[in-house]
Parts: structure tokens; C-alpha cells; sequence
């Protein structure tokens, strides 16, 4: 696509503990990652309602990330990050269904001590969405 | 509001005919109404045309069935709103799109050449497609023309009151006949978009028994062996839409053994029916084996669900956030 100039809009959702922890530890440590991404803090993935990603694409997101603690072990509420992690798989079918590349939805792990990776799946998340183009509702 | 009755219409919209058969379904009510009011338009009963319902001035209550799916539709739908001091959507499928809506995952091309073309049973050797004039045994008719897409009536005039149901059931009969009889008694005109159902959903109200953890192991059709009828249908595998649904239905279709299907639309919470329940329903697949499988099993887990988008909104997906198919056309 030619789309030298479109800046995609991503919406991060981060959990409390790990992700935003991570991406906290990314700006201390002055890594440098494109401003695409607007972060909301949520207390955990597991509170993540895939009613706000469909929210998001519907408010003019491109892509949306959603970043909580490694499994199996490292979640706060010991099982929030396998709901996410569920529920964003039975989304990606939605999505395909509905005709939205399902890659516009990116869920990782990244730890408080992990700044270097998210800075890293920020990067790799907007390029990719670069080449996707941007998503027009109808 | 003195001697002389009020006036309601019954509008037909894209629908099954299904609603009408409910409105009967008012037995001895449909009498004791017809005492009170003159159905002064109602096509499906009385061979009746648009010309007819244009040439009454004032309608008190308009009861619209059907969504929106053709030009005639949305000219019926305008000229009632405009006649209305009460505008009712009957049925999911003009409070929601219906089962209808589901139709917005293709192209209306796609879905004309389907049904006028390459179904093995249809003939139109003509190529002839709604829109357009077509001569059968010297009389010329025209059949309305599709619009691109499904709508529930509020995607295109405001609605006062939605009866919910597919076909609303006796309970939310009753409330709406309330609603009639408040109106010639008390001249009250609803609040506007009331629902004629509860604020509860159909989980809140249902007498199976449900484990204090429900973990889903295996999804289950309701015809792969018995269904226990005393036990909570996602307890037993089988995908049951109470977790997101309004009550209000009386639950015909749990006392009958079968899951709900959604027709009563999101409870008031829910903002969109599909996604609220994959949050609901994902969390409790292999909810106690999350730990020993790995990511990826649990994800192929997951998605053993053939048609999400079929499930959830069976008679929502005009309701969704996303209510339409966002490829290009052509496409996939």
C-alpha cells in the first residue's frame, strides 16, 4: 500500500503490574519507540472487555495492543493474563468473520523489567500496521 | 382520549411473518383490544397497500415488525414515524436487525446473486434482480429494491417503545397491551426507547442449577446426546446466551431444554451482545487447566468454536459495535 505517510493510531492496553510496568521502565530508560501508541492503564489484562477493543476500532484505532504478565506464573491475580489470552483468541475469529485482519489485535507478555521488549513490540506492532494501511469502518 | 377509539397499524419491515402469528398469540387480549382500538392497517391481515396506510392521517400506535432491508421499507418506516405518537419495534428483528442482520456479513450483490441466481433451486432466466421491471403473464410489476445493508428501525428514526423477542412472547404482550391501555386511559405516551422486558438477564432468572465454578471442558450441539434439564447449560458444554440476554421472555426456551439464543437482545449492561459474551464464555474454557496446558492448546482450545459471529449475535449483530462486514467487496 502507499502509505508513506499514514501514522497509525494504536490503543495499548496495559496491566498495572507487568505491561505498564514495562513500558514505565522503557521511558526511564529512555528508549526510543514511535509515538503511535496512547496506553491505558487497566489493573490487570483480565479485566480487559473485548467490548473496548471493538470500542477502540470503532473510535478510529488501527491496531490494539494488550501487554500483561508472563504465563503461567506471573499474574498479580494469578489467573487474569489466560482470560486475555482467551478471549483475545476467540476475538481474532470475530474479527476474521467481520472481515478485520485479526494481526490488528496483538497480545504479548512483557514483564516490569522487560522495557527493552516493549519497546520492541511497539516498533514491530506499528510497522506492521503501516503495511496493513489504515482501518476505515463502514 | 373520549368516544372514539384510537388508531393502531401493524407495518411489516423484512421479517418471517412470525411476529404477526405472535400478535395473535394475545387470544382472548386481541379481543378486548379490538373493543378498545381499530387495527386500521394491517397488510398481512387485510390486503392492504402503502397507498392505504398514506391515506390515514393520524395514526395513534404504530406497531413495526421487521428490520429495514429494501427501499419500500424505509419509505413505510418514515411515513410511520411521521403518522406515530407512538412508534412500537416489534420483534428482534426491528429492535435489533434480527437474524437478518447477519446478512450484513456479505455484500448486497453477493446476496442478490445467491438468492436470484445460483441457488440450484432458483430459475430467472430472465437475470432479473429486485429493482427491476419484470413482465409476468402481461402484468409488469416491480419488486422494492435492497438497500446496502440491514437495519433495526433506530438506525433510521427514533423509536419509543421496543418489544423485544423472537416473537415477542406473552409476558412482553402483556406490557405492551399495558402501554396501549395506558394510552387511551391516560393519554401517556412512554418514555422514550423503553423495553417492554426486564433489566435482569435470562442467567439472573434461570432455576437450572449452576456449579459455583463452571468450567467448559468440550463445547457440546444440543443434539450430541442427552441434555440434563435441571443442570446450566454452559456447565454442561452447550453455549447458552443467558449470561448477556434480557430477561423479561419468561424462558420458553430453557424450560424446554434449549439454551437461549439471544433473541431478547443485551441486557441492559451490555453495550455489544457478541463481545460481552466472548468475555463471558472464554474465561471458562478449561478455566482448571489453564497452568499444565500451553498457550497455544489453550488458544486452539478457544477457537474450536466454528462461527462466533453466527453464535453470538444470532439476532444482534445490527446491535454490534461493528455490524457489518469491514472487507472490501470482492473480496474473500
Amino acid at each position: 500500500m502507499e502509505n508513506d505517510d499514514f501514522e497509525p493510531k494504536i490503543i495499548g492496553f496495559l496491566c498495572k503490574w507487568c505491561g505498564y510496568a514495562g513500558a514505565d521502565l522503557a521511558g526511564v530508560s529512555r528508549l526510543e519507540y514511535p509515538p503511535n501508541i496512547v496506553t491505558i492503564q487497566i489493573p490487570c489484562t483480565g479485566r480487559l472487555d473485548v467490548q473496548f477493543v471493538l470500542e477502540a476500532f470503532r473510535k478510529g484505532a488501527d491496531g490494539v495492543l494488550i501487554a500483561g504478565c508472563h504465563t503461567p506464573n506471573d499474574c498479580h491475580y494469578f489467573s487474569g493474563n489466560f482470560k486475555a489470552l482467551k478471549r483475545i483468541a476467540l476475538l481474532k475469529k470475530l474479527l476474521e468473520q467481520l472481515g478485520i485482519n485479526p494481526k490488528r489485535v496483538r497480545i504479548e507478555w512483557i514483564s516490569a523489567t522487560e522495557g527493552r521488549k516493549f519497546a520492541e513490540v511497539v516498533k514491530e506492532f506499528v510497522e506492521e500496521i503501516k503495511r496493513m494501511g489504515p482501518l476505515k469502518l463502514r | 382520549m373520549a368516544e372514539e377509539k384510537i388508531k393502531i397499524a401493524v407495518c411489516p419491515g423484512a421479517g418471517c411473518g412470525g411476529c404477526d402469528v405472535s400478535l395473535v398469540n394475545l387470544h382472548e387480549k386481541l379481543l378486548e383490544l379490538s373493543e378498545l382500538v381499530d387495527i386500521v392497517y394491517w397488510p398481512t391481515a387485510i390486503d392492504q397497500k402503502m397507498e392505504d396506510l398514506e391515506k390515514i392521517e393520524h395514526i395513534d400506535i404504530v406497531i413495526f415488525e421487521g428490520s429495514i432491508r429494501t427501499k419500500a421499507h424505509e419509505e413505510l418506516l418514515k411515513m410511520a414515524r411521521k403518522k406515530a405518537k407512538i412508534l412500537v419495534a416489534y420483534g428482534a428483528c426491528a429492535c435489533f436487525g434480527g437474524i437478518y442482520a447477519l446478512g450484513n456479513l456479505f455484500f448486497r450483490k453477493e446476496l442478490l446473486e445467491m438468492g436470484y441466481l445460483l441457488t440450484p433451486s432458483t430459475e430467472n432466466e430472465q437475470k432479473k434482480f429486485p429493482g427491476e421491471l419484470v413482465k409476468i403473464d402481461n402484468i409488469i410489476i416491480k419488486i422494492p429494491e435492497l438497500i446496502d445493508w440491514n437495519m433495526p428501525l433506530d438506525k433510521l428514526v427514533s423509536v419509543d417503545v421496543y418489544a423485544p423477542g423472537c416473537p415477542p412472547r406473552d409476558k412482553v404482550l402483556e406490557k405492551l397491551v399495558e402501554v396501549i391501555k395506558d394510552y387511551i386511559e391516560n393519554g401517556l405516551v412512554p418514555e422514550r426507547g423503553v423495553v417492554l422486558a426486564d433489566i435482569k438477564t435470562i442467567c439472573d432468572e434461570c432455576p437450572r442449577e449452576k456449579p459455583d465454578k463452571i468450567v467448559i471442558r468440550r463445547f457440546r450441539r444440543i443434539h450430541e446426546g442427552p441434555v440434563d434439564p435441571e443442570k446450566c447449560f454452559l456447565a454442561q458444554g452447550i453455549i447458552c446466551l443467558g449470561p448477556v440476554t434480557r430477561s423479561g421472555c419468561g424462558l420458553p426456551c430453557i424450560k424446554a431444554n434449549m439454551p437461549c439464543r439471544g433473541c431478547m437482545g443485551p441486557a441492559p449492561a451490555v453495550k455489544d451482545p457478541g463481545a460481552k459474551f466472548i468475555t463471558s464464555l472464554a474465561s471458562l474454557i478449561e478455566v482448571d487447566r489453564e497452568r499444565s496446558l500451553s498457550d497455544e492448546e489453550l488458544v486452539k482450545r478457544v477457537q474450536e468454536i466454528p462461527d462466533p459471529v453466527g453464535y453470538f449475535y444470532r439476532f444482534t449483530l445490527g446491535r454490534g459495535i461493528i455490524d457489518k462486514t469491514q472487507r472490501e467487496e470482492g473480496e474473500g
